[in-house]
């Protein structure tokens, strides 16, 4: 480990991840991580150590405010558990590159984005995960959905779930941002069909809105 | 002796259709109970105005389920080996230990045993979680042969290159046109003479949702296809044949799809490899392709390399030219329009080939072998055009017939603003010098009979238009709503539509532009039909007026002075409603669109950066079916040309034979830094009555804009794509 659980104040390291799924040897997946909160050891006292984890292990995440149960392997991603394991499946996040280059798996770990394909479904146990579902449903609209929708922020609308969480947590921080500084706060997600220019308006008019 | 069916009465009727890149009234032959046509442009109520895509508040809350998101209960994981080598024999194939893996339901070997690329497929495996699948794939043991490989394809054509298949040659004329003796007496007559070669790089489609399907199939008769097409009707025979079911008990479901820009029609490897796993387990199974698999293994547009020389008289016409023309396709056979492309000259010769390297094959992509040609063809003109000193907008129009063209390129360059871009390349001072080009292009768009529709009116005053077609993100369904709702004076609200599923109406398949001008007839003709269908019906509640009496507007049904609200006039329909069959309309749509592009930038001429400033494209395209959906495709032409130009390049290594950047963080596609202003403009001056596909016009003449853009701003021509800043900087020290 490059750093101790102290110097990254139990939040989760990306770049090791890349290595947890390399040391996966033929069926075992063992690897260690610092930090875990599986079911069992959750009334237990937090391990001093790093610990090895192996085999399948019982994580219950939490996410866009429910409580969500899966039994995955430790090298196993957010992105996965989510899609693959959780009951029923949370599929908005998109898996398209699986190496954090592309940002269609985003998700809100405490309020922040990040790649679920770089985190740990075991690692993110002790997070709240909001997902691009826990922004609004079809139904009930949030505000930046709405203003991607009227402004054509989309077409073949993959990338869309990654821009729409990307776009919400910016805002959040950043509620009137210029067009420079959107498409900064985009640039860790790509559109192949070409929809940024209308993905940038859309930001923006939902931060004009003043509903954000 | 076979019936004959009675034949249809037919009517023939004027429509204007480009002749020789000319419109002209044409007569054409329709049935004689088709409805009217669309109208003129300006006065719908819903077309040609911009509306949200329906399927928007799915998109982008995540509740869209495209093929990657299936999950059918039990579902096995597959994944797919890989060929190491750019050229080898399997001479043994062991998969004893990763059968023996907890969690691994099947693996197969594919069929081939001699495999011509780094990235070919080997084998697929089936396990439990993806996981588990990845460790199978690193318990198989192949032992291969290696074979000598070529992926240079300059080295390719010389005599003593690896053969890429033992029997043939890797350089192959596909075809000739022109007279060659013409052409050198013309290059006579000309005033000045260039020649130069061009190489495009072969690109990637990056479909951010990869190939795959997921196959619903556990034993017994029949089996659902989910699959990430273009095609909702070329999966069922592939997928029941590698089952072995009949195709009709096959069915292919296409609900959204993540991208497919020509590369996504049948099943695929990965169909086959799905179907043989599910067959085997009788289980469910996904196969999509991972990132590097759709790299390596998915298909690419073709590269290539032309060597062509022109001339040119002083006034600017073009007199003579000659090309040589080379489709880099891999393996397979590459595509490439033949020279001299959208223009005129006094004379031409040119011979194609195809030239094969160790690389997989190419497959279609938006305007298959037209941006290629479209590159080198533009640049040559601008390079003619500096070379007799015009303006290259101007000596563009003196040699292209069709007036479109001409206004196109005035509206153009008005919005990018022309009038500031300096004569002289390079000619800004500073060391960040803009500069601006242009280019033309064409494509056909035109639509077949494939399409058959259903819309049903329903007693509660419902609407369901139903047909198997798909919606890659061009906004087919929110189109498929709005034509029915224009027809029935209703809103886009009020209708639904059921798309993506082979057992619906049939449709074509989404290539070459044609889905708007196949579909958009058919549902119009549907409409039309559902709608003197639903007025006899409801004749008794207007004095029995006859269908053609009654008007729809706003929600009403009005006739012989009475105005009835929908809902209401529905009520009087017999319970299971009605249904209007709608079958293809050739007066409606046609073929043959025009557009022209412009491109400013600014070079680093330290750093040899390109920063692409501002970007126009004009485009017809006769009745736009929706504005808004239509603009953003145009963009997105726009977009996917600037990366062709500036930064997309598949990298071989030529001693391994392999992909250098088969990731998405090394194949650099167009990022949000890097988008310039981007000003779509639909070219209302087009006033035909009828739908056409653009699709693929509005991505190819923006890649030559941008190549002459750069030379205008700092007076280097660069001859290869893309335009790194390696090869600005070369040129710059050259200069």
């Amino acid at each position: 480990m490059s750093k101790s659980h102290d110097e990254t104040n139990g939040k989760h390291d990306p770049s090791r991840r890349s290595f947890l799924k390399g040391v996966g040897i033929a069926g075992a997946g063992a690897a260690v991580v610092d930090r875990i909160w599986v079911e069992v050891e959750a009334k237990e006292e937090q391990p001093a150590a790093p610990e090895t984890l192996s085999g399948n292990v019982k994580v219950v995440l939490d996410v866009n405010g429910g409580k969500v149960p899966v039994e995955v392997e430790p090298r196993t991603t957010l992105l996965n558990a989510l899609r693959n394991h959780a009951e029923p499946a949370l599929t908005g996040p998109k898996l398209v590159c699986d190496v954090g280059t592309c940002g269609a798996c985003t998700v809100l770990l405490d309020g922040k984005p990040a790649y679920s394909c770089l985190v740990l479904a075991v690692d993110a146990a002790s997070r709240k995960i909001t997902t691009v579902e826990g922004l609004g449903t079809p139904e009930n609209l949030s505000v930046v959905q709405s203003a991607f929708i009227e402004k054509d922020g989309l077409m073949c609308g993959f990338c869309t779930p990654g821009f729409v969480t990307t776009i919400s947590a910016y805002l959040k921080k950043n509620p009137n941002p210029t067009l420079a500084e959107v498409q900064e706060a985009c640039k860790g997600n790509f559109c192949r069909c070409g929809t940024y220019p209308r993905v940038f308006e859309a930001a923006l008019a939902a931060a004009k809105s003043g509903r954000v | 002796m076979q019936q004959q069916q009675p034949a249809k009465p037919k009517k023939k009727i004027k429509v204007v259709r480009p002749v020789n890149g000319i419109d002209q009234e044409v007569e054409i032959e329709v049935d004689a109970d088709s409805g009217p046509g669309w109208g003129p442009n300006d006065k719908h109520t819903l077309l040609n105005h911009p509306w949200p895509r329906v399927d928007g508040p799915l998109k982008v809350s995540g509740a869209a389920h495209y093929t990657y998101d299936m999950r059918p209960k039990g579902m096995l994981f597959a994944r797919i080996l890989r060929c190491p080598h750019a050229h080898a024999k399997v001479t043994k194939f062991d998969s004893s230990a990763a059968e023996k893996m907890p969690g691994i339901a099947a693996v197969i070997q594919g069929p081939l045993t001699e495999l011509r690329y780094a990235g070919a497929p080997v084998a697929a495996v089936a396990a439990k979680t993806p996981e588990l699948a990845d460790d199978a794939l690193r318990a198989i043991v192949v032992t291969y042969e290696v074979l000598p490989h070529v992926v240079h394809a300059q080295k390719a054509a010389e005599p003593d290159a690896p053969k890429v298949v033992a029997e043939e040659q890797n350089l192959q004329q596909k075809a000739k046109a022109g007279d060659l003796a013409k052409v050198e007496a013309a290059f006579a007559t000309a005033d000045a003479i260039v020649e130069a070669e061009y190489i495009s790089a072969r690109i990637h489609h990056a479909c951010l949702e990869t190939h795959g399907v997921v196959v619903d199939y556990s034993g017994g008769e029949t089996a659902t296809v989910y699959a990430s097409t273009q095609g909702t009707f070329t999966i069922p025979k592939d997928a029941a044949t590698q089952l072995g079911l009949k195709e009709s008990d096959v069915t292919s479901v296409v609900q959204h799809m993540g991208g497919g820009f020509g590369s996504k029609f049948g099943i695929g490897v990965e169909g086959m490899f799905a179907c043989k796993l599910s067959k085997q387990t009788k289980t469910p199974v996904k196969l999509m392709l991972t990132r590097q698999d759709e790299f390596v293994m998915a298909g690419n547009r073709s590269g290539a390399w032309q060597k062509i020389k022109a001339g040119v008289k002083n006034d600017g016409t073009l007199v003579a030219l000659q090309a040589r023309q080379y489709r880099l396709g891999g393996v397979g056979q590459g595509s490439q329009a033949g020279q001299p492309y959208i223009y005129r000259a006094g004379d031409f010769y040119r011979e194609i080939y195809a030239l094969h390297t160790n690389e997989d094959a190419t497959v279609a992509m938006r305007a298959p072998g037209h941006p290629e040609a479209s590159f080198a063809m533009e640049s040559l003109m601008d390079e003619l055009a500096y070379k007799i000193k015009m303006d290259p907008m101007e000596f563009r129009k003196k040699n292209l017939r069709d007036p479109v063209y001409h206004r196109q390129l005035d509206r153009g360059a008005k919005a990018i603003g022309w009038e500031r871009r300096n004569p002289v390349p390079g000619g800004n001072p500073g060391v960040l010098k803009r500069g601006m080009g242009c280019a033309v292009g064409t494509w056909g768009g035109g639509g077949n009979d494939a399409c058959k529709v259903d819309v049903t009116i329903g007693r509660d005053g419902s609407v369901l238009v139903s047909v198997g077609t798909q919606d890659l993100g061009t906004g087919t369904r929110t189109f498929t709503r709005a034509v029915v709702a224009e027809e029935l004076g209703l809103q886009i609200s009020d209708i639904k539509e059921e798309i993506g599923n082979s057992k619906l109406g049939g449709a074509n398949d989404s290539g070459g532009s044609t889905t708007a001008a196949s579909l958009s007839p058919s549902v119009k003709d549907g409409a039309y039909k559902a709608r003197m269908l639903f007025a006899e019906r409801v004749a008794s509640l207007f004095d029995n007026a006859k269908p053609e009496e009654l008007t729809f507007t706003n929600g009403n049904v009005s006739g012989k002075g009475k105005t009835i609200s929908w809902k209401q006039a529905c009520a009087a329909l017999p319970s299971a409603g009605v249904t209007g069959h709608g079958v293809w309309r050739q007066d409606l749509q046609a073929s043959g669109i025009h557009g022209a592009s412009f491109a400013e930038v600014e070079v680093d001429t330290e750093t040899g950066h390109v920063k692409p400033i501002r970007m126009v494209h004009v485009q017809d395209g006769g009745l736009p079916l929706n504005r808004l959906t239509m603009e953003s495709q145009i963009n997105g032409g726009m977009i996917q040309a600037l990366g062709m130009a500036l930064w997309e390049g598949r990298v071989m290594d030529e001693k391994l034979g392999v992909q250098l950047n088969p990731g998405l963080g090394d194949y650099k596609i167009p990022g949000s830094l890097e988008i310039p202003e981007m000003i779509p403009i639909i070219d209302d001056d087009d006033k035909r009555e009828v739908v056409i596909g653009i699709a693929e016009g509005c991505i190819i003449p923006a890649l030559g804009a941008v190549v002459n853009a750069v030379f205008n701003a700092c007076g280097v021509r660069v001859r290869e794509t893309p335009l790194t800043p390696d090869k600005i900087l070369m040129g710059l020290m050259n200069a």
